[in-house]
């Protein structure tokens, strides 16, 4: 039975067996985690072109992207109902008043909401920028071809070109939107 | 499970060569005694044990007590309540089952397919059938390929046998059956001199047919291994997600994010999502409304509009139970309903800080009395947040004071608030249940239940503001499910049955054919043998002897001046 070829395709077999296992086991036992440095940062080495849409405000206006061509731009996906997006709002308004003098434009995109819901929050936490209404994530979809805007809140930082910097996925701090936003202004 | 063995009673058919009856296929191929043999005792030391252990994981026999295990282990899972399909009618069964419940969570009972004894018996079982598979594979290829043994030296000591006198030399006499079988489709072995030297002391043939059963034993065997990749493929780049969408939202699209639940394989990434996108256009319940199972629900039926992708030209559905969407290669299935009501809630300052059509969860699934909560977070400074507890019946009647419901469709819908003032803690950032309410900054508008009738509003007392019942949207929940192993696993299953069928129906038969000089000294006397491994179904006795008539009747075509 164990003749030298005879364990040769016992030895095959096994290592078989426990390659293909192991594999079965990691697909089963654990999920899909996302790839976040330890400040929680996601940036580009190879910065991705930021996909173009347009669509309406929350007030009903037209936004393009590309037409902020020349400006860094803050783009925050958002929703009322999120308690983390409520708890960044502040750091963002103070942000976009702060940055928005040296020709940084904020922009929100509103997802899973409604615009009563959603002019609410901005009205209360005293946010100035245009949101748009994405209640169906059509802006998500498209960004998520280029970068795995997969949680909400998540804040990603577009280059005076119109490439992605990086990204912070979850409510986002004073420190790491400084950060971007310096490594933004960092020609590549 | 795919040999027969060879017919126990009659002559055994020993011959002095003990060729003949050599396993069919130059093996022991019998699956019924596991791929490397079951019960054989250990050698000495560590490898022997470690051989022996392998060998008793890789029978067939531990297979199927692990198959039978994984089949006991799924029990659970359909029985209790599940923390991946349902964490709601988890809760429920802590609730109800305080003390039990604790102890059922140790045991990994509530997310039984996630548990490591569960991944212990499939890994096991995994690993027992390709260790089984694999070598018999390697075995079953050789015996394919392996031609006919010699013939055995006395033919006439075979369970079928036939003797004939032909008038030609023993050589061309052989030559004469050999190319009858041939014609046959039988695969030849010729005895080494019979086409050459006349004078030669050995003419024979041998000739074997019924290699496709070893071919669809292959077949089975291989199959069985595409089954089991196929499940690996599906669970390392196929998803599993969950989506509530309301009547008359906007189209969601595909995408991580907008997911309520999002169950991905090792290899998928958010980028590798179907971008469609799809909006609920209109569901409907059908419910039977007499007889003794007046409430049960008989038709479900969710009209969406959806677009393969962003660009892509809108298209309509009717998805039913089991007659999910299929979408850019991913499959939309229809698992649950609810109401969701439309509340409009204006603040101290007057202005509107909520409106939505909030999803409740049915409490009780026959009259769909169902639960939910509204948060309205102030939008102006000082003025407090705004919280209610809400009590959805479709069909109010009041019994006694309290509001019940007594059918699930929503001809008489109603709401119970319970408001709440105060902090509703959303701006902690700390992340919340959207079904639940966390009074513990709050405090308590009114001290009883207030009840709103569609288009009603409730002005709060102390000026906190409104709120108002606008009316009753539905809500479906859909699971999105891409699975790229199944087609395979489904093709890979049919072939595994024909396979089996194959080596079922199809036997392995040897004829020998031996000629020696006739005493006579001119022409020879032939006798021509049979054998087959598996002949309970019979019939071989009969093939045989339609072979033999022929062989002796070809002869005597082919030569009839020297039959005569």
């Amino acid at each position: 039975m164990f003749r030298p070829k005879g364990r040769t395709v016992v030895i095959t077999t096994a290592t078989l067996a426990v390659l293909l296992g192991v594999g079965l086991a990691a697909t089963l036992l654990t999920q899909g985690k996302s790839n976040a440095s330890a400040d929680g940062i996601i940036e580009y080495q190879q910065r991705p072109v930021a996909p173009d849409f347009t669509a309406t405000s929350l007030t009903g206006a037209t936004i393009k992207l590309s037409s902020y061509r020349g400006k860094t731009v803050v783009l925050n996906f958002w929703g009322s109902w999120c308690p983390p997006c409520r708890a960044e709002g502040p750091t963002l308004a103070a942000l976009a008043e702060q940055y928005g003098k040296r020709g940084v434009a904020f922009l929100g995109d509103d997802v899973g909401d409604t615009p009563a819901n959603a002019l609410s929050f901005t009205r209360g936490i005293g946010i100035g920028y245009p949101s748009i209404n994405d209640p169906g994530y059509a802006v998500v979809q498209k960004f998520s071809q280029v970068s795995p805007v997969s949680d909400t809140p998540t804040t990603v930082v577009i280059d005076k070109s119109g490439h992605v910097v990086g990204m912070v996925l979850g409510e986002v701090s004073y420190g790491q939107m400084t950060t971007l936003l310096r490594d933004a202004a960092v020609v590549q | 499970m795919t040999d027969v063995h060879t017919p126990a009673s009659g002559p055994e058919p020993v011959t002095e060569q003990g060729e003949a009856t050599q396993p069919f296929g130059g093996g022991d191929t019998g699956a019924a005694d596991g791929g490397t043999g079951g019960t054989s005792q250990p050698s000495q030391g560590n490898a022997g044990w470690l051989r022996w252990g392998w060998r008793q994981l890789t029978s067939m026999r531990t297979a199927l007590i692990l198959l039978f295990l994984l089949a006991l282990g799924s029990i659970p899972g359909s029985v209790l309540p599940q923390q991946g399909a349902d964490p709601a009618a988890v809760q429920q069964y802590y609730a109800a089952h305080p003390a039990l419940a604790p102890w059922l969570n140790h045991l990994g009972l509530f997310n039984v397919f996630a548990a490591p004894w569960f991944a212990a018996i499939y890994l096991l079982l995994f690993t027992s059938l390709v260790g089984c598979v694999v070598p018999r594979t390697f075995k079953l290829a050789g015996a394919a390929r392996t031609p006919p043994p010699r013939a055995p030296r006395n033919l006439a000591r075979l369970p079928h046998s036939s003797t004939y006198a032909s008038a030609l030399p023993p050589g061309a006499a052989v030559e004469g059956a050999a190319a009858v079988l041939g014609g046959q489709r039988f695969r030849l072995r010729r005895s080494e001199a019979a086409a050459t030297d006349q004078g030669s002391a050995e003419h024979w043939v041998s000739a074997e047919k019924g290699y496709l059963r070893e071919a669809g034993n292959l077949l089975f065997h291989l199959s069985l291994l595409g089954v089991l990749v196929s499940i690996a493929v599906g669970g390392l780049f196929g998803y599993k997600a969950d989506k509530l969408v309301v009547e008359g939202q906007p189209a969601f699209a595909d995408t991580v994010s907008a997911l309520d639940e999002f169950h991905p394989g090792r290899l998928v990434s958010g980028s590798d999502l179907a971008p469609f996108s799809l909006a609920l256009n209109k569901f409907t319940a059908s419910y039977l409304t007499s007889g003794e199972s007046r409430g049960q629900p008989s038709d479900f039926n969710a009209n969406v509009t959806y677009r393969s992708s962003p660009g892509a030209k809108p298209a309509s559905y009717n998805i039913r139970i089991n007659d999910p969407l299929s979408v850019d290669s991913v499959k939309v299935y229809l698992i649950g309903h609810g109401y969701a009501p439309v509340f409009k809630v204006t603040g101290a300052d007057g202005k509107v800080d909520y409106q939505e059509a909030t999803p409740f969860i049915p409490a009780n699934t026959g009259t769909f009395l169902s639960d939910g909560v509204v948060k309205a977070p102030s939008s102006g400074t000082g003025e407090a947040d705004l919280g209610f507890m809400g009590v959805f019946v479709p069909t109010a009647i009041k019994v006694g004071g309290t509001l019940e419901s007594i059918f699930p469709a929503a001809d008489n819908p109603a709401v119970s608030l319970i408001g709440y003032s105060g902090n509703l803690g959303m701006n902690s950032g700390v992340s919340q249940s959207v079904y639940q309410l966390d009074t513990t900054g709050m405090t308590k508008i009114s001290g009883s239940p207030h009840l709103l009738l569609p288009g009603q509003t409730w002005q709060l007392p102390g000026g906190k503001g409104s709120i108002t019942f606008v009316g009753v949207k539905q809500w479906v929940s859909l699971a999105i499910t891409y699975d790229p192993g199944q087609m395979p696993a489904l093709v890979c299953g049919i072939l595994a049955l024909a396979g089996l069928l194959l080596s079922f129906f199809v036997r392995r038969r040897r004829v020998f054919v031996r000629a020696v000089p006739a005493e006579t000294g001119t022409g020879s006397v032939v006798t021509v043998g049979g054998l087959t491994r598996s002949d309970a179904s019979g019939g071989f006795e009969e093939e045989f002897a339609e072979l033999a008539a022929e062989i002796a009747a070809a002869e005597s075509v082919k030569h009839p001046e020297e039959g005569a």
